[in-house]
Order: structure tokens, then C-alpha cells, then sequence
């Protein structure tokens, strides 16, 4: 079965070349309209996840990646087109997204833990293996503020991590702490796989499309310009985005 | 293709614990490190009543219960004023969560309220206490909470309407907050609403604030409850706010992430 499905989907934003967004420059737009600028984000995309299956996504900055993933999460509706999603699913678009400086680490486990679907009661219940995993358990009772930016996105890491349900949609949050931390990321990635998650991932990294993923798309021009196994795809990214000789 | 179709399964989500968290945070966050804490969002009104009472206790030396009348109407309209302030930007607040993550957003708007109605709740049970040389019936304070009731509806109502609308046009905030400082002194707060000519009193009613004030106050303090009909006209007037709120809010909602 598949987990996702999209068919023609489009995505365009409507970008005005000086902003109104006054109820005064509303009026005043009937009678004096502004032009505007159609960026055609998406344009046609289809794509099939298998439930288990992990969907790598490659393509140049700008190019309709991060827009994709939204729709597909339910953050943004398309124009047009169909999309399908069967199972539950966690976006993990930033990492850290919705921290309080001024609250603890615990607080922020459990503020950010509901926000990403977790009752209160399994989040008060996944404080001690977060703090464990990111290996801040001395610093619990610590305003974030006062974490170092490492910190933080270890913290983000686990809570995220803990937060999966049966799909998990990643943009771009591999790249965290130091090489130790990242080794148990992926090992804990791995488990996420082999426990039957399915994934779509988001990456410029070459090397974990090939490593991670059984599928990836390249995305250009806001259409599907290739479609393959994970190690083909990123060559082809490599190949786009390889400089021109002078 | 000209279909457009999203069927993805509801999220599953704890919403009670998620707006306990949202509610516990925000108040956190509020009074976090501040000399007075929660007591600062006491003192606002209070002191803007102390004022009140010494200025106008003498403009109208002879309305009847003219100082309880006063601290009910203050308290009530507090929480209107505030509320719906926090509600017109809640969306825009909290911008970094809802472009990011499937958090139903409709929760954010309820939530931003909960600051302004942790302060009416203490202020009811002060009011209800400041009538107590002469004891309100239960089945006035029993109606008081019914018009509590009315009134987070009518506040909702605004909420949801006012913070979609804010996204697309961001002065929709100073619009509310001039028609709230001129509705302060159209509502029958500071000056016994028998001082103006019959006729004006309809208009009078048609701001949501002064039903569910005047009501109070007749419920509390009088003791002589409004009529059935006229309940009737409060009960459409709050859950009509309520409805038209929701609907539009619902209009505006699947572009909510792109406005912000």
C-alpha cells in the first residue's frame, strides 16, 4: 500500500511587487491594482511512498523541495492537484522549531513534544530518555537561552526523533553536533527504518540519499526532471549542480 | 488537473494536553522573572478602577450601587478588551509553529485567551465576594457563569475572524483597538446607562459587551434577572459572533500558513 500519493500537484505564489497589506492598500488595490509576480513553484509534481519506503528528494535551492514537503505535511493546500496520505504523519521540517528560551529544557520537551503529536502523558514519560539521548540530563533544570547552539539541536533531535509516528518528513536536519551525536542519529534512523517508518527526506547531502534512501526524485523547475534508486539521483543532483567550466 | 484534494488521517493529537501546554507556557513565559508575577495582571484594571471611582463616584453621587456596579463592569470589559487583543495577533504569534508543523490552529487562537481568563476567573470570585453584604442568589451566580459563557463565545467569535484577517492586512490589530477604546466609553461602564435617552439604548445593545454587562449586574448586584426573550437576543447575538467567526476563519484557514 502506499503511505503517500501526489498527482499533478501545483503550487504557485502570487508575489505583488510593493506590498498592501493594510485593510487602507486592500481598498485602495480595487480601484489601483497592483502587478504582480506568478512564481510557479510546483508545477504537475507526482510521486508515490510505499508504506516502509524511504524517498529521497533532491534539487537546487528555490527549486519547489520544502514547498512539497508542506503540502504534503497539510501545512500549505496545493492549487491543484490530488494528494493522498495514508498514515500519520511527522513533519521535522526544522529542528527546534517552537523552543522557549525562557523555559527549561524539560518544559520545552514537553511544549515541543505536544506541538509534534505526543499526549502529555508520553511526553512527561520521554523527558528522562531525551535528556539521556542528548546527553543533557545535568543541564535539565537550564533556561535554553543559555545553551549552546550544539546543545539545542541535540535536544531538538531527540525530541523529533521521539516524536515519530508511522511517516516521519525530514527537511534538511542532518547535518547536527559533532561526529558522535551524528553516528547515533543515524543509527537511531536506522532503527526508525528497519521498524518499518516511512520516510521522505529532503537533502542536499548526496551521500545519505545513497545511504538512506531506496527512491529519490530529482526536483527542477518545479517538476520531476528524474526518478531513480537513491546513488543514481544524487549523481544526477552532483551533475546539475556541478559548476560550469570557465 | 482542476481537482484539489488533501485526505491525509487527522492527526493524532492530545488536545486537551496540548492546550494544557500551550496555557501553562504562555503563563509561564508572561510572568516569568517579573517583581509581581500574576499580581501585575491584576493591577492593570484595579488601578484604572481606583481612578474611576474617585473621579466618577462624585459625577454620579446618586446612582444606585454605582461602585459595584463599576468593579463588575471593569472586570468584564477587561477581559474583552484584553482577549480579544491577544486574539487578533495569536496566529501571527505563534507563526513559527503553525508554518512548521500540523498543530491544528484553531487551538493557538482559543489558548491566547487563557491568560485574560485566568484573570476573570479571580476577578468573578473578587466580584462575587464585593457583593457579599448582600449575598447574590445561587441562581444569580449561576447565571453570572452563563454569561461568562456568552461572553468567551463572543470573544472567540472575534478571535478567530480578527486573526485570520490580521494576516492578510496588518492593521486589522490598530483598527480593533480604536473601535475597543471608543466601545469603553459606549458601553455603559463608568456612566449609568438610564443618564442616555431610551432610544439610544438599542444601539447600546448591539455592542456584545453591554448585554453581558448589564446583565451581570442585574443577575448580581439587582438581583432582578433580564427577561427571557431578552436572554434569548443575547444567546443568538454571542453564539451568532461565535458562528460568523468560525466561518470565516474556516474560509481563511488553509492559507493561513502562506499569510504569515
Amino acid at each position: 500500500m502506499n503511505a503517500i500519493e501526489a498527482e499533478g500537484v501545483t503550487k504557485a505564489f502570487e508575489i505583488p511587487h510593493a506590498s498592501r497589506r493594510t485593510v487602507r492598500g486592500a481598498l485602495l488595490g480595487y480601484f489601483r491594482p497592483l502587478p504582480r509576480e506568478r512564481l510557479q513553484v510546483l508545477d504537475g509534481v507526482s510521486l508515490e511512498v510505499r508504506q516502509g519506503e524511504a524517498l529521497g528528494i533532491m534539487g537546487r535551492n528555490g527549486c519547489g523541495k520544502s514547498t512539497l514537503l508542506k503540502i504534503l505535511s497539510g501545512i500549505y493546500a496545493a492549487d491543484a492537484g490530488a494528494v493522498r496520505v495514508r498514515t500519520h504523519v511527522t513533519p521535522v521540517l526544522e529542528l527546534g522549531v517552537g523552543w522557549n528560551p525562557e523555559l527549561d529544557a524539560v518544559d520545552n520537551i514537553l511544549l515541543l513534544g505536544t506541538v509534534m503529536g505526543l499526549s502529555l502523558a508520553e511526553a512527561r514519560a520521554a523527558v528522562d530518555r531525551v535528556l539521556d539521548f542528548a546527553e543533557l540530563s545535568r543541564f535539565a533544570n537550564l533556561e535554553l537561552k543559555h545553551y549552546s547552539s550544539g546543545m539545542a539541536s541535540r535536544l531538538a533531535y531527540a525530541v523529533a526523533f521521539l516524536s515519530v509516528r508511522e511517516t516521519l518528513i525530514l527537511d534538511e536536519i542532518f547535518a547536527v553536533g559533532d561526529a558522535g551525536f551524528r553516528a547515533r542519529c543515524e543509527e537511531h534512523f536506522r532503527k526508525l527504518r528497519a521498524a518499518g517508518h516511512t520516510v521522505v527526506l529532503v537533502s542536499h547531502t548526496a551521500d545519505y540519499v545513497e545511504r538512506f534512501c531506496d527512491r529519490a526524485l530529482l526536483i527542477e523547475g518545479g517538476k520531476v526532471a528524474r526518478e531513480g534508486g537513491g546513488a543514481e539521483v544524487a549523481r544526477a543532483y552532483l551533475e546539475l549542480t556541478r559548476p560550469a567550466a570557465p | 488537473m482542476a481537482t484539489l484534494a488533501l485526505t491525509a488521517p487527522p492527526p493524532r493529537l492530545d488536545a486537551r494536553g496540548l492546550i494544557w501546554t500551550l496555557v501553562r507556557t504562555d503563563f509561564k513565559v508572561r510572568y516569568h522573572r517579573t517583581w509581581l508575577g500574576f499580581l501585575w495582571a491584576l493591577l492593570k484594571p484595579i488601578s484604572l478602577l481606583l481612578v474611576l471611582l474617585t473621579v466618577f463616584s462624585s459625577v454620579f453621587p446618586g446612582a444606585p450601587n454605582f461602585r459595584l456596579n463599576l468593579v463588575l463592569s471593569l472586570f468584564l470589559w477587561d477581559f474583552f478588551a484584553e482577549s480579544t487583543k491577544s486574539g487578533v495577533i495569536s496566529l501571527h504569534q505563534k507563526g513559527y509553529l503553525i508554518t512548521k508543523t500540523r498543530l491544528p490552529r484553531w487551538i493557538v487562537v482559543v489558548t491566547s485567551i487563557s491568560n485574560p481568563l485566568i484573570t476573570l476567573g479571580v476577578y468573578s470570585v473578587l466580584a462575587i465576594l464585593c457583593v457579599a453584604g448582600r449575598p447574590p442568589s445561587l441562581g444569580g451566580v449561576l447565571l453570572f457563569g452563563v454569561y461568562l459563557v456568552h461572553l468567551c463565545a463572543i470573544v472567540i467569535g472575534i478571535s478567530l475572524a480578527a486573526s485570520v484577517l490580521f494576516l492578510r492586512w496588518r492593521d486589522v490589530n490598530q483598527i480593533w483597538e480604536v473601535i475597543t477604546s471608543a466601545g469603553f466609553f459606549i458601553t455603559p461602564i463608568v456612566f449609568p446607562i438610564g443618564v442616555l435617552p431610551e432610544r439610544y439604548h438599542f444601539l447600546l445593545y448591539c455592542w456584545p459587551p453591554t448585554p453581558i454587562i448589564m446583565f451581570s449586574r442585574a443577575a448580581l448586584i439587582d438581583g432582578a434577572p433580564a427577561t427571557l426573550r431578552a436572554h434569548l437576543c443575547l444567546a443568538a447575538m454571542a453564539f451568532g459572533i461565535l458562528g460568523a467567526g468560525i466561518l470565516l476563519y474556516r474560509r481563511h484557514a488553509p492559507r493561513i500558513a502562506e499569510h504569515l
